[in-house]
């Protein structure tokens, strides 16, 4: 009686030390997000104003905006994604539908997994080797390229997973009918997954946003307004990373309100994404 | 028992309607493994025909086979031959999307596919055959009315096949498969993940679609074997131990392993 009473203190005691122990851990963790967020809203926010939507990039010295980085951001992302998501989505789809079973699937999945935790800098100069050099100068398009080979790993990946999520009795049934098998994947397993797809498309937007190393190498920057693809362009993140470095106040404030912006746009896509898988979950 | 020795009394002498399909010394391998050991057996026309027996004695995989399902797992094959009116559909020639339109088949657990109601009947009608707008909604009522359906979901057509229950979900995949005129229809286990009113309604409806479908029934459950079929074939470790009318084998079996099987002496 007494022993088991005294063993069910001690639990309990054990139960609160640590209990509290990851209590602080969470708090510590969310403790540094709150604080980036922070700093990032009390600098960001006060610069935040429509010309920073509607002026380029200023010479040092001057007040601006970051028209020609977003822009360039934008496009460069775009391009990145829509290059990278069909290859994403058809190898992730050969691997969990076709390729089943087949020894090249493992070999497929182990490389994506290395290439999914590469460091970007490295893409960025292997894009550089690869493009970059022989074109003889930095471009728009070889940032993208260089953008689009990070999206692929992380499409791969969620396309495959989610795909292995859908039930086997699903494929049956759709074979079942007499369907062939690209059409139980298009019509029956694509349909099933389809809020996973995309989850995993946003969040390797969320992922490339904010990639600077590879467009260091590839894309460089470009102080003006350029919509050429075979030129320089301006992104967001190298923009920061230039004017944050800078000793000009302007450049400085710009630099926060791009962060800004950066993280406000990452924070929206999780969210969404979330609320995507959040939503089949209710189902 | 050697299943061989007794090619006659695997036809249910009662029975004596053309045979539908025809199993020939039939041997199945998940891989090295054995599951299906030389069964052969006759399975007459527009009649229920059960398969009973223990977990993994091999009744889903013969059922597995007369479609070829199981093709879509490598290291699974089959040797020996199914007839199906007399084609041995396990020949390499046999066009596997087409004789899964003649051979339809309703899973254990109902596996609606993640569409509205109407196009989860429409699609497997649309694969084959193609029908006006008219056409398709008068096959779709058609086949939800066949599955004793159209009066629960008429007024929700556009709603997500997985909104319905249980047992509406696998009435939904019978009518599904109905829809696209199949010739046999084979059931595994159908009404095990159900309520009893759920099966109730399903052992109805197999017993009015007997009258225009050969219909193979995978069960467990023997009163349900003993109530929807005409003929049952009880299965042991991979043999045909016995197949006989539905009435003969519960009543008087001819085999020792059968009499203890459906007394409740094992399995």
């Amino acid at each position: 009686m007494s022993t088991a009473s005294s063993l069910h203190h001690s639990r309990k005691r054990k139960n609160s030390v640590m209990m509290v122990l990851c209590v602080v851990a969470a708090g510590i963790g969310l403790a540094w997000l709150a604080l980036i967020l922070g700093a990032l809203i009390y600098k960001g926010l006060s610069g935040l104003s429509l010309a920073v939507f509607t002026e380029m990039t200023p010479p040092p010295g001057d007040a601006g905006g970051l028209l020609n980085a977003i822009y360039g951001s934008v496009v460069m992302t775009v391009i990145g994604v829509v290059v990278g998501t069909p290859i994403g989505v058809l190898a992730g789809t050969y691997m969990a539908e076709y390729g089943r079973f087949s020894r090249l699937t493992t070999i497929v999945r182990f490389i994506n997994d290395i290439l999914l935790s590469a460091p970007s800098i490295i893409i960025g100069l292997f894009v550089y080797e690869l493009m970059v050099r022989p074109m003889g100068h930095f471009s728009a398009i070889a940032g993208a390229v260089a953008l689009a080979i990070l999206v692929i790993p992380v499409v791969v990946r969620t396309t495959e997973d989610m795909l292995n999520l859908v039930p086997n009795a699903l494929r049956e049934a759709g074979t079942a009918i007499g369907a062939p098998r690209w059409v139980v994947i298009r019509s029956v397993a694509y349909r099933a997954a389809l809020s996973g797809i995309v989850t995993g498309i946003l969040l390797s937007i969320a992922r490339i946003s904010g990639e600077t190393a590879p467009l260091l190498f590839t894309a460089l920057n470009n102080q003006f307004w350029s919509s050429n693809l075979n030129a320089p362009m301006a992104s967001l993140p190298v923009t920061i990373f230039q004017f944050a470095l800078s000793p000009y106040e302007e450049w400085q404030q710009l630099a926060w309100t791009g962060a800004l912006i950066i993280t406000l746009t990452v924070l929206g896509l999780s969210i969404f994404a979330r609320s995507l898988t959040g939503r089949r979950e209710d189902r | 028992m050697k299943p061989m020795l007794s090619t006659e009394l695997n036809t249910p002498d009662a029975v004596v309607d053309k045979a539908k399909i025809e199993v020939k010394n039939l041997n199945f391998y998940y891989g090295q493994s054995k599951a299906l050991k030389d069964i052969s057996l006759s399975l007459p026309e527009r009649s229920v025909t059960a398969f009973i027996g223990p977990s993994g004695c091999g009744k889903s995989t013969l059922l597995r086979v007369f479609n070829r399902i199981y093709e879509l797992y490598p290291k699974q094959t089959a040797d020996g031959q199914v007839l199906l009116d007399g084609q041995n559909i396990l020949d390499r020639s046999q066009d596997l999307n087409l004789l899964r339109t003649k051979i339809g088949m309703v899973f254990q657990k109902p596996t609606p596919f993640p569409m509205s109601i109407y196009e989860n009947i429409a699609f497997g009608v649309r694969l084959y055959e193609k029908l006006s707008k008219a056409e398709m909604d008068g096959r779709v009522e058609q086949a939800l009315k066949r599955a004793a359906l159209w009066t629960e979901v008429k007024d929700k057509l556009n709603a997500s096949g997985l909104s319905l229950s249980g047992g509406q979900q696998q009435r939904l995949c019978i009518a599904r498969t109905v829809a696209v005129k199949p010739e046999v229809i084979l059931l595994d286990e159908p009404a095990s993940a159900l309520d009893p009113l759920s099966t109730a309604k399903i052992e109805e409806l197999i017993d009015e679609l007997q009258a225009d479908y050969t219909i193979v029934i995978v069960t467990h459950n023997m009163q349900q074997a003993a109530r929807v079929s005409r003929q049952t074939a009880f299965m042991y470790l991979g043999e045909l131990i016995e197949f006989d009318r539905t009435e003969k084998i519960f009543t008087s079996p001819r085999e020792k392993r059968t009499q203890d099987y459906i007394t409740g002496r094992f399995g």
